[in-house]
């Protein structure tokens, strides 16, 4: 069975959502600083009438800030009533990926990433991390 | 295509009774103090009676719509009650009432669970049983030569029984006519509004219409025939009617004899015996979120219109003539003015209203705590946002609770100090300046001792507003103290908490043996804010301007640093500035939040927080409007110290700060 899924790209490595997560694509001009959020919050947006955070998910995964390019996009996802936005180098595709060739995320991979990558899945011989949306938009914030 | 089984959207329905099961269960509780308090006056209150059988019949029917068997039961058992005490002629004895108050908290008990998702515990069987076994009131008669002869035959046995008992009180009975007229409906006078003007000074009995000679003026043909109760004076009853004083009787004398009488079925909206069931057709119930998704798409109409006079204006750098798109945009600009104004009026309640859970409150908490309690609220027309209400409406139970729990003595301490038997509270409510309401609560209890607070605190406490420092601090106030010496105690960090969060503010005086008086300083909508927007370092922020005191000049050579380095040898943020005469603390803003030095500031906002001064510094202020203020809910960007965002135009969210938050946590990291 294949399900639909945004892929888009952070530093070197590409990851999937599911697109049912997804709300839509923004481009990504500047954000609101918000003194006082944790660090990797981009800050604020205004997407289609919603005032949305958005996560950098460059430091979310400790890589180092880059310089925005005319690539960067802001990824609308929404978790339960919740709607954020994850700022990434890139995304441009959707793929079906065939979840019977989703694996176990390596060890190694694992514990870089913070539990933030649940599988990995394979197509066309492309590797696809596929990420924990709920954990990166710090879910634990919201029982805090 | 719908499949037939589908199931309907339960969730929905259930929010839509709840929210109506709670409406009339305020009702019936108000009904049943009306009663109560008529039986302390000897006098009877079948309109209240009818309203609370009313209550209690939709209640039923609406639970049994959505199956919750328990409410149903108990809704009913107490209907039987009320309807005997209908046909008796609208009188509940004391015991009776009792047994009510508690059936219709059994059912609020059950409309709670449902609204949580819980299971609705089943209907207590003692209490059905005394429901069963309770009897309703007894029927005062009333001699038929007392009423006049025309009424006689119009009069229903609880409409007699108010006669009755009105005569027995020795309150006079009046009849009197009014005949709608062209010049009555030009000035606005209606039957509906004589009825609110003789229902406001006495208890009407009976309005019957018949038919009149139709003139130019009474083009209608009809008169009303009005039986009511009153103390008040013929003059003032004649002025309610807006009719003279001469068409006004005694009950002894005669009232014109009707002429042709009409169909009464024809005048049956008009025959109903609430004067407010006309009106009370107009309203509509919206959810607030559906007001909150109008208001949304209004602020972004506003920022597009920001938008669109930014490009004329480039147009016209351009040399094109854009005089005709000026006027239309400065149109646009009004009608979306007048449009926000009208989306914030809907969104509005009486303050009366939200107060009315207070009355019960007062009640049952007086009845368990062995006082007796007065409870006085006085908001007259004062309108607020339903928003800010629900959020308000916790402090002031807590407020109210506090008062009737802890500071007032009983009844017999109270006459040993040469107080009145009955205590004394009273939750007022005015409108003040800058769309802010202050609501104060206060009682002629016991009053705070300040002293054994400062022994307790181990601190000095010079005055009320270090008292209420001390009193709403966390660490204190959640501290199991013995609050029946110090006559407040618990949970006050949670009322000054909800006022900060609104933009408000908290105050108090006390007096020990005297009583104590809470003012909360909240705004009437948080929807709409007039704000002062300034540049802070790289961005630009805005505040509500109702708590800026005051924007001043700052001149770097005017702040003092004091000499109060961090044990790490880092300053501390709070430095001292002069103004007009007096050294106050002042913050850089920027360094504040991290993000710039301050050295670039230009101008200071001085709030004041409980009567203490302390200026924020800014590198310029931008201006001053009007904006639609957001909340910021999502636990991302839930940060002290921020109390929403706004649209200033350029389709970029602004922050609006809480500069109340941020100065107590300048004040705490300038003690570190």
């Amino acid at each position: 069975m294949t399900t639909l899924h945004v892929t888009f790209r952070v530093g070197t490595a590409d990851y999937a959502l599911p697109a049912a997560q997804v709300l839509h694509l923004e481009s990504f001009e500047i954000a609101t600083h918000v003194p006082g959020a944790p660090t990797y919050v981009a800050g604020l947006m205004q997407v289609r009438g919603r005032v949305v955070p958005v996560v950098d998910l460059r430091l979310r995964f400790g890589l180092a800030s880059i310089e925005h390019t005319i690539d960067h996009r802001v990824v609308v996802v929404q978790v339960g009533t919740r709607v954020a936005g994850l700022l990434v180098d890139s995304a441009r595709e959707v793929v079906q990926l065939d979840e019977t060739s989703f694996a176990q995320p390596p060890e190694i991979l694992d514990r870089q990433s913070a539990g933030f990558v649940t599988a990995v899945a394979t197509l066309a011989n492309r590797l696809f991390l596929l990420i924990d949306v709920s954990r990166i938009i710090g879910e634990e914030l919201t029982h805090a | 295509m719908n499949e037939p089984n589908e199931p309907i959207d339960l969730q929905e329905f259930l929010g839509a009774f709840v929210v109506e099961a709670e409406e009339l269960i305020a009702t019936a509780n108000a009904s049943l103090l009306e009663i109560e308090t008529a039986i302390g006056d000897a006098t009877s209150r079948p309109r209240a009676v009818r309203e609370l059988f009313r209550a209690l019949h939709t209640i039923k029917g609406l639970a049994s719509m959505i199956g919750v068997e328990p409410i149903v039961e108990i809704a009913h058992a107490l209907e039987t009650l009320v309807r005997a005490a209908d046909r008796a002629g609208g009188s509940l004895h004391r015991g009776a009432v009792e047994i009510a108050l508690q059936a219709v908290g059994a059912i609020a008990e059950r409309v709670r669970a449902v609204a949580e998702h819980r299971e609705v515990t089943k209907a207590p069987e003692a209490l059905l049983a005394e429901i069963a076994s309770t009897e309703a009131g007894s029927v005062a008669s009333i001699p038929e030569a007392a009423i006049p002869p025309e009424w006689r035959t119009r009069l229903s046995p609880s409409e007699r029984q108010q006669l009755a008992l009105a005569l027995e009180a020795r309150v006079p009975v009046w009849t009197l006519s009014f005949v709608p007229s062209e010049a009555n409906a030009a000035r606005g006078i209606t039957i509906t509004t004589v009825r609110a003007g003789l229902g406001a000074i006495g208890e009407i009995v009976k309005v019957i219409p018949r038919s009149v000679a139709a003139t130019a003026d009474v083009k209608l043909g009809v008169a009303f025939d009005i039986l009511i109760a009153s103390d008040a004076t013929q003059l003032a009853i004649a002025e309610a009617a807006s009719t003279d004083p001469e068409r006004v009787f005694p009950l002894v004398q005669r009232v014109p004899t009707p002429a042709a009488e009409l169909d009464l079925d024809s005048f049956e909206p008009v025959e109903r015996d609430d004067g407010g069931a006309i009106l009370g057709r107009a309203v509509v119930r919206v959810e607030l979120p559906r007001l909150d998704d109008l208001q949304d798409q209004l602020s972004l109409l506003i920022a597009s219109r920001f938008r669109l006079e930014r490009e004329i204006g480039c147009f016209s750098e351009l040399g094109h003539n854009v005089q005709r798109l000026h006027e239309i945009v400065r149109i646009q600009g009004r009608l979306l003015r007048d449009l926000r104004r009208a989306i914030l009026r809907a969104r509005m309640v009486k303050v009366t209203e939200v107060l009315e859970p207070l009355t019960i409150l007062v009640r049952s908490l007086a009845r368990s705590g062995g006082t007796v309690v007065q409870l006085e609220l006085d908001a007259c027309e004062v309108e607020l946002d339903k928003a800010v209400a629900d959020r308000l409406l916790p402090a002031l139970i807590h407020l109210v609770r506090n008062a009737v729990d802890h500071a007032i003595e009983l009844p017999d301490q109270r006459v040993a100090l040469g107080k009145p038997r009955a205590a004394k509270v009273r939750v007022s409510c005015i409108e003040v300046a800058g769309n802010y309401l202050e609501i104060v609560v206060s009682d002629d209890g016991r009053g705070i001792d300040r002293a054994a607070i400062a022994r307790r605190a181990n601190c000095p406490i010079d005055d009320d507003a270090r008292l209420l420092e001390v009193l709403t601090s966390p660490g204190f106030s959640t501290r199991d103290v013995p609050t029946k010496t110090s006559g407040r105690g618990i949970g006050m960090d949670i009322v000054r908490r909800i006022a900060s969060d609104l933009g408000g503010e908290l105050s108090m005086t006390t007096q020990l043996g005297a009583g104590t008086s809470f003012t909360l300083r909240v705004p009437v909508t948080i929807a709409v804010m007039d704000v002062f927007s300034f540049q802070c370092g790289p961005q630009a922020f805005v505040v509500p301007t109702a708590v800026v005191d005051e924007v001043i000049e700052v001149d770097a050579e005017r702040i003092v640093v004091p000499l109060n380095l961090h044990a790490d040898g880092t300053a501390s943020p709070l430095s001292l500035i002069e103004r007009r005469g007096h050294a106050i603390p002042v913050v850089s803003l920027g360094a504040l939040l991290a993000i710039d030095s301050g050295k670039r500031a230009r101008k200071a906002l001085v709030i004041r927080r409980n009567g203490d001064p302390i200026a924020f510094t800014v590198d310029r202020m931008i201006g001053r409007q009007e904006v639609v203020v957001r909340t910021i809910d999502d636990a991302l960007v839930n940060v002290p110290g921020i109390a929403g965002t706004t649209d200033l135009g350029d389709g970029r969210p602004t922050l609006v700060l809480d500069l109340n938050e941020l100065g107590i946590m300048a004040r705490e990291r300038g003690m570190e």
